[in-house]
């Protein structure tokens, strides 16, 4: 599903973002990034996202050459995935519905579908009632489950997060993650970049650990 | 929470373009409802720009208002010019040309010369005064009538006034040619000078026109422009979030190109508004100044294909001034 290959990012001052890691992430596999800040797991998702180009190596998103995509290509590339951020990124003048609504908008689907699709996803995270409701009047933990079903409503073959548990106390932060896991048994792949070590070591996924920009672990499964 | 509930991952776990999954739908059904999601991601769009400024009056209207009264400066001056142009008559007339008549044609033939004159494809009237007619008048103006009652025989020429359908010099001097070479006329008469201090005049009121315009126009594109730049600064975090769902340059440029077309469409409507107001309220002081000259002159109002294309011109220009704004800061919105 996703394959770096040497893939390397030197910005423009100099800074080394990432030195040619190389790593493959098979279909289906839920996978944890973790380091330190500043070790590079931010980069690593803005690479796949496209909001980034490496400046050497190779990165493979389902055989699709994402290093080398035009800009044109790039909103096509992002409706394939959904990203959930550590500050949730909802817009706060419009209700939940609509908020998870805007990826299928994008895509252009039927009315119906929309809703349909919306409805399916908030009362898969628990907040069919608050739909109407806008994201600020909703908890932390909330609005976290409302980026995460904007997230997958589209069914993107691909899910990343980005410090998905950053802001949440470790009930909360355990309850997004098996959210995650549900997800991903359904067939999407899922990858996680987060620093939270302790949470992660309860759950039994693949972990790769960056350390100043470099691969330092690389771990099937950690126990 | 059911895990079976949740959304699917696409089975291959290969990025194509399009995720739509309506595996029921025939193809020309899917096309219809992608066409009915077009025109209603559209129509979305138009409602959400037309919310945002309903949600603040006072600065769209301001905004509208400003640009109206830039357009109505230039259509404003235009349609006074067209006014003055209708007060004088037509300017070919001021372009007339006399063509003076052998003392010894009659009046008959006179008449059979301006038949002739008025078939001619850049003429278009003729008008004969006779020789008596001609007396009369000099009678009636110079105040030398009792003077002019001793003299034996009428001195004057009879004339045939020609009103050519073009004022431009060159044709205008070639067409005096060409009557003063017709049998029966003495002399052709024009005033050249007057024609090209006319036509320098009119030349110099259309370039005035055209270049305040040029300039107007400049300055609704930037008005516009620095408009649509405060919404697109207002709605940043929004745009990085539609770029990275999947939102096209063109998804984004859409609300802002409805919103530019609308406060178009308002300067437009004020715009005509203003001019059909401002010239009405003058008209009365125009109406009783004419009536002072014995005239029942009055200004004309805003002509309504005038109006209609003041507004379409408004709309586009609101389109045009969003594009370049939305063009300028796309660059800017990449997601951070």
């Amino acid at each position: 599903m996703i394959r770096f290959e040497q893939v390397g990012k030197r910005y423009s001052n100099g800074h080394v973002g990432l030195h040619e890691i190389s790593f493959r992430v098979p279909r289906g596999e839920i996978m944890f990034v973790t380091g330190h800040s500043g070790a590079g797991k931010s980069t690593l998702l803005r690479l796949i996202l496209a909001m980034e180009r490496p400046t050497s190596g190779k990165l493979l998103l389902g055989g699709q050459d994402v290093s080398r995509i035009s800009t044109a290509q790039i909103p096509f590339l992002r409706r394939q995935i959904g990203v959930v951020f550590q500050n949730h990124q909802l817009l706060d003048d419009r209700s939940v519905f609509e908020n998870v609504a805007l990826p299928m908008q994008i895509l252009g689907l039927p009315k119906a579908d929309i809703a349909y699709r919306v409805e399916a996803a908030l009362d898969r995270v628990n907040l069919k009632e608050k739909a109407e409701d806008r994201p600020s009047d909703l908890s932390t933990g909330q609005q976290q489950r409302v980026g995460i079903a904007r997230a997958v409503v589209h069914r993107p073959a691909l899910l990343l997060a980005d410090e998905p548990t950053g802001n949440l106390d470790p009930r909360l932060a355990s309850e997004i993650m098996s959210v995650f896991e549900d997800i991903n048994r359904l067939g999407t792949t899922v990858l996680i970049a987060s620093h939270d070590l302790a949470l992660i070591a309860r759950m039994r996924h693949r972990m790769i650990t960056l350390q100043r920009g470099r691969i330092i672990a690389d771990r099937e499964e950690n126990a | 929470m059911s895990a079976n509930d949740l959304p699917r991952g696409d089975e291959e776990g290969t990025p194509q373009r399009n995720t739509r999954e309506r595996p029921d739908d025939n193809e020309h059904q899917d096309h219809s409802a992608s066409l009915s999601a077009y025109a209603e991601n559209h129509r979305a769009s138009l409602m959400d720009s037309l919310h945002r400024l309903v949600s603040h009056p006072f600065g769209s209207f301001f905004t509208c208002l400003v640009m109206g009264i830039t357009l109505s400066l230039p259509m404003g001056l235009s349609l006074l010019l067209g006014n003055v142009e209708r007060l004088g008559g037509s300017w070919q007339r001021a372009a007339q040309i006399s063509l003076f008549l052998d003392l010894k044609a009659s009046e008959a033939q006179g008449q059979d010369l301006r038949e002739q004159i008025e078939k001619m494809p850049d003429v278009i009237e003729a008008q004969l005064i006779s020789r008596d007619d001609a007396l009369k008048e000099l009678q009636e103006q110079s105040g030398l009538g009792e003077a002019l009652k001793e003299l034996p025989d009428n001195p004057l020429p009879a004339v045939i006034s020609v009103t050519p359908k073009q004022i431009d010099k060159a044709q205008l001097d070639a067409l005096r040619q060409r009557l003063s070479e017709l049998p029966g006329v003495q002399q052709a008469q024009l005033d050249l000078v007057w024609v090209e201090r006319l036509s320098a005049i009119l030349k110099l009121g259309d370039r005035f026109v055209f270049g305040l315009t040029l300039l107007l126009v400049l300055t609704l594109l930037l008005v516009i422009g620095n408009t649509i730049r405060l919404h697109i600064e207002n709605r940043r975090n929004e745009i990085e979030v539609i770029k990275l769902v999947g939102g096209t340059d063109g998804y984004v440029r859409r609300p802002f190109l409805y919103m530019g077309a609308l406060y178009g469409l308002g300067a437009g409507i004020l715009s005509w508004a203003l001019l059909a107001f401002g010239l009405d309220w003058l008209n009365s002081s125009v109406v009783n100044l004419a009536g002072l000259y014995g005239s029942d002159f009055g200004l004309a109002g805003v002509p309504v294909d005038d109006g209609l294309s003041l507004t379409v011109g408004a709309v586009l220009l609101g389109w045009i001034g969003a594009w370049l704004a939305v063009a300028r800061h796309l660059r800017e919105l990449a997601p951070r």
